[in-house]
């Protein structure tokens, strides 16, 4: 199946595992690893504070919900305080912090976004994910930017996140911001429905030996090793190393589906602080790994991924009120994987080797009392090379590209209260040449831990490799082809946010939209001979909805964290023009998702928490716009965890324990993956 | 066919709706009225001023040093108080393991009395060996941003490094009077020792 032109030659065909047809390009129904890395505006993403991010002073109540940790990663001079404030103040900003990691037993970047309300996760397989955020998703989703410590994990195949080659030491991670609405005026291109920054914490602050290991039906083994130590002179370092086997997820008949996935990764950060007024940052990791595949249910052999990534960033105050950083990463990343026989085209292996070259320059000040000026250079190189299957390639093999960008933003207080923010990115690419991404924001603390914000941004998404060049198969006769007249796709957002910390006990953020699209991404026949499908940009619309989440400490010992999304899509083709999907191919999301983590802090140092989620049903493309669904559900996650004060701890934790396997994602049939119930138990020491 | 003729450009229609939305943007700013704030410490002052009261939450007593059941946890500013009432806003109606939290000032070492956590600002730096012999009678956690506070016997010192605040923690001192500090707190501290 996963072919296109099946659509074409077969009509509509129904029960196929990856109907859509940018999964079915890319990913065939078994997902390449790989991954990509791009990435732009990266200091930004990395040095904001976490809940402070309301007011340049925070309440008191703000401060007093953080733990001694996060305190302890305010700046709290003026300086710093510079560049640490971008655009998303006034913005629908959630944080999952260390501890809510720890406690919600996630082990893959994945399982932990679950815990951010304002985003979409649907698993589709071992090694699979769809994740957005308000909206339009799918496993190639294209619309949300992911940053790894400043780096931004992005793939110029379909403009998205391969997840299955992305991970951290999950011990190690500081922080995960989560900012859902438009951030290309700061992150620049496909910045559109959000924005996800993994902070690891600094080597200075994972000092001494931390080791972890693990196993049980899902994921089948774990183990990481970590050792942090000083170097003197304000200077530490640490390394890490860890490996995962996450073994087959089940067929709606709960037959294996021969996915397991499997990875390995090590490296190493160094902080340091040189003098007074510089910071340093070094760091280096690097992985590989495999995965199973199967089409229609049947193995089809395994993928395999490998890659690393080095990223620099050096930071010197200049005076009270300036402070510039410089960033630079360079990442590399492969992936091979198997490609069947389809078409009358023989089998044969997809490869991609992905190099990206990124140089980052930011630079932050005051002006007078009123205006916060940071502004910032970029200029990032891919060179991708792709060895072509039989069925699936893109021509040309051998492509470079050039991004250059610049972006500016002013941060006026109009008044002690009110702040009124206007900036933009201006950047080039090879594409479709200059985009602009301008935003107009404006926050109100009109009372003591009381915040009102709005906004208006444009974003675009710029072409990816599966528009412009893609051919499946390689030999005539062509199915699908690159087109390249395929322009970005655009969106105008409305924002309007409340934002309230009531007492150390509670806070609550309310944020409601209204995204107006254009151009989005269709699918076109040629006339005459039917075949080469190509995509258009011929669908516009809208879509509009409410993110609720809300905190609530109810007693020293029991606290609830509530999240709740509403949201309607509209999209249609624009008149005079045609899509062979119907509309119906870019998006596939719940109109309402609700999710709860209630912890228990218990005697003895024991750790209870019981995570339940309800995902409303959603509708999918199962090809030539015939729409398919993947019923609701609620599932339930609970750990038992024993934290003393000693270097040892254990937990338990039951994922999805309501059902003995349920869907997520993914068009019904047989060939249907669907995730399973799954035990785990964990060992920690740390010294 | 019309599909394959269209001008994409011709669907790059959106800066319309930006018109709308500056319009409104203008009326928010020129129709609100200023609100004033009250004078507030430095943020410095404010995020440390955080941290003692995290430090209340984080520190066992002995028993012995409450004289009642319901009596509350006073902590305590010697010498010049950065803090104002930014300090008293804080602990406002907190509760730890159900004793009210209140804040007293007291402007010598001979002064201070019912202390469970002191805060020695730095004006009290000269006399420090004096207050901290105070302060070991009545069991009070000791705290402090001055020079050398840790290792001169103190229990925790705030120190700067790069914009943000850490903490050296002296267990030593604080095992002396019998005070018990939460693993989590030394987890994100450095531990230090009395300088002899």
């Amino acid at each position: 199946m996963t072919v296109l032109g099946q659509y074409v030659s077969t009509g509509a065909r129904t029960g196929k595992n990856a109907p859509r047809i940018e999964s079915s390009v890319i990913t065939r129904s078994s997902r390449p690893l790989v991954a990509a890395c791009v990435a732009l505006s990266c200091l930004l993403g990395t040095s904001r504070g976490s809940a402070q991010s309301t007011d340049t002073i925070p309440s008191s109540s703000e401060l007093k919900r953080l733990s001694v940790e996060q305190l302890m990663e305010i700046n709290v001079t003026s300086v710093s305080k510079q560049p640490e404030k971008l655009s998303e103040a006034a913005s629908a900003i959630q944080v999952i912090t260390n501890d809510e990691i720890r406690r919600s037993g996630a082990t893959s970047i994945p399982e932990a976004l679950r815990l951010a309300p304002n985003l979409e996760v649907a698993q589709v397989g071992a090694h699979t994910w769809a994740i957005t955020a308000r909206g339009f998703n799918s496993t190639t989703a294209n619309k949300l930017l992911v940053l790894v410590d400043g780096r931004t994990v992005y793939t110029p195949l379909f403009s998205g996140t391969f997840w299955d080659i992305q991970d951290v030491l999950l011990e190690d991670v500081d922080r995960i911001e989560v900012i859902s609405g438009p951030g290309g005026s700061v992150w620049g291109a496909n910045a559109v429905n959000g924005v996800i920054n993994i902070i690891t914490k600094s080597a200075k602050d994972t000092q001494g030996a931390y080791a972890e290991a693990g196993g049980g039906s899902t994921p089948n083994g774990f183990g990481a090793a970590r050792y942090g130590g000083a170097m003197g002179a304000g200077a530490s370092f640490r390394v890490y190393g860890q490996y995962f086997d996450r073994g087959n997820e089940a067929y709606t008949n709960g037959d294996d589906a021969t996915d397991a996935w499997r990875m390995g990764q090590g490296g190493l950060r160094f902080d340091a602080q040189p003098s007074s007024r510089d910071a340093l940052m070094v760091k280096g990791d690097a992985y590989g790994g495999n995965e199973g595949g199967n089409l229609q249910s049947v193995s089809v052999g395994r993928s395999t991924s490998g890659g690393g990534s080095v990223t620099t960033r050096w930071t010197r105050t200049i005076s009270e009120t300036s402070a510039a950083t410089l960033q630079l990463y360079y990442d590399h990343t492969q992936l091979s994987t198997p490609e069947p026989a389809n078409q009358g085209a023989p089998s044969g292996r997809l490869k991609d080797r992905l190099d990206t070259y990124d140089l980052d320059f930011q630079h932050g000040f005051a002006l007078g009392n009123r205006h916060r000026i940071v502004w910032g250079l970029g200029y990032r190189f891919t060179h991708d090379v792709v060895d072509n299957s039989p069925t699936l390639g893109f021509f040309p093999e051998h492509l470079d590209r050039s991004l250059v960008s610049g972006f500016a933003q002013d941060e006026i207080s109009l008044l002690q209260t009110l702040v009124l923010t206007l900036g933009t990115k201006v950047e080039h690419n090879d594409y479709t040449g200059f985009e602009v991404e301008p935003t107009v924001r404006l926050r109100w603390s009109f009372a003591p831990a009381q915040m009102l914000w709005g906004s208006f941004s444009r974003a675009v998404r710029t072409p990816s490799r599966v528009e412009r060049d893609v051919a499946e198969p390689t030999q005539p006769p062509i199915v699908v082809a690159g087109n390249s007249d395929f322009e970005s796709e655009i969106l105008v957002a409305y924002e309007l946010g409340y934002r309230i910390n009531v007492t150390s006990r509670f806070s609550g953020s309310i944020a409601a939209f209204y995204n107006s699209y254009d151009d989005i991404r269709s699918v076109s026949f040629t006339p005459v001979s039917i075949i080469p499908l190509f995509f258009e940009n011929n669908m516009a619309g809208e879509t509009h909805g409410i993110e609720l989440s809300a905190t609530w400490q109810a007693t020293s010992w029991w606290r609830l964290r509530a999240g709740m999304d509403v949201l309607k899509e509209r999209l249609h083709v624009i008149p005079g023009k045609m899509d062979l999907e119907k509309a119906l191919n870019e998006t596939s999301d719940p109109e309402r998702q609700f999710s709860l983590q209630s912890s228990f802090d218990l005697p003895h140092h024991l750790e209870l928490d019981v995570d339940p989620r309800s995902v409303d049903k959603l509708y999918i493309n199962i090809g030539n716009g015939v729409l398919g669904t993947v019923p609701s559900y609620t599932e339930l996650d609970v750990r038992l965890g024993w934290n003393p004060a000693g270097p040892f701890g254990l937990s338990i934790v039951g994922q999805n324990l309501l059902h003995d396997h349920h869907a997520e994602f993914g068009a019904a049939g047989p060939a249907r993956e669907e995730m399973q119930r799954g035990v785990y138990g964990k060992v920690t020491w740390r010294f | 066919m019309a599909f394959l003729t269209s001008d994409p450009l011709e669907t790059h229609n959106s800066w319309k709706a930006w018109a709308p939305a500056l319009a409104l943007g203008l009326l928010a700013v020129f129709g609100m009225s200023a609100a004033a704030q009250a004078s507030a410490p430095s943020r410095e002052y404010q995020v440390k001023a955080v941290f003692l009261f995290n430090f209340a939450q984080f520190v066992d007593w002995p028993p012995a040093v409450f004289t009642e059941e319901s009596a509350p946890l006073a902590i305590c500013v010697l010498g010049d108080d950065p803090f104002g009432s930014y300090l008293d806003d804080i602990v406002r109606g907190e509760q730890v393991n159900s004793r009210r939290l209140t804040v007293q000032r007291f402007r010598t070492p001979e002064e201070i009395k019912g202390c469970q956590v002191l805060f020695v600002s730095r004006s009290e730096s000269r006399h420090l060996e004096k207050t901290l012999a105070s302060a070991r009678e009545m069991d009070a956690l000791t705290v402090s941003d001055a020079e050398d506070f840790a290792s001169r016997g103190g229990m925790i010192q705030l120190t700067m490094e790069y914009g943000k605040i850490r903490l050296k923690i002296n267990v030593d001192a604080a095992k002396a009077s019998s005070l018990t500090i939460s693993s989590k707190l030394l987890r994100s501290a450095e531990i230090v020792s009395s300088r002899d």
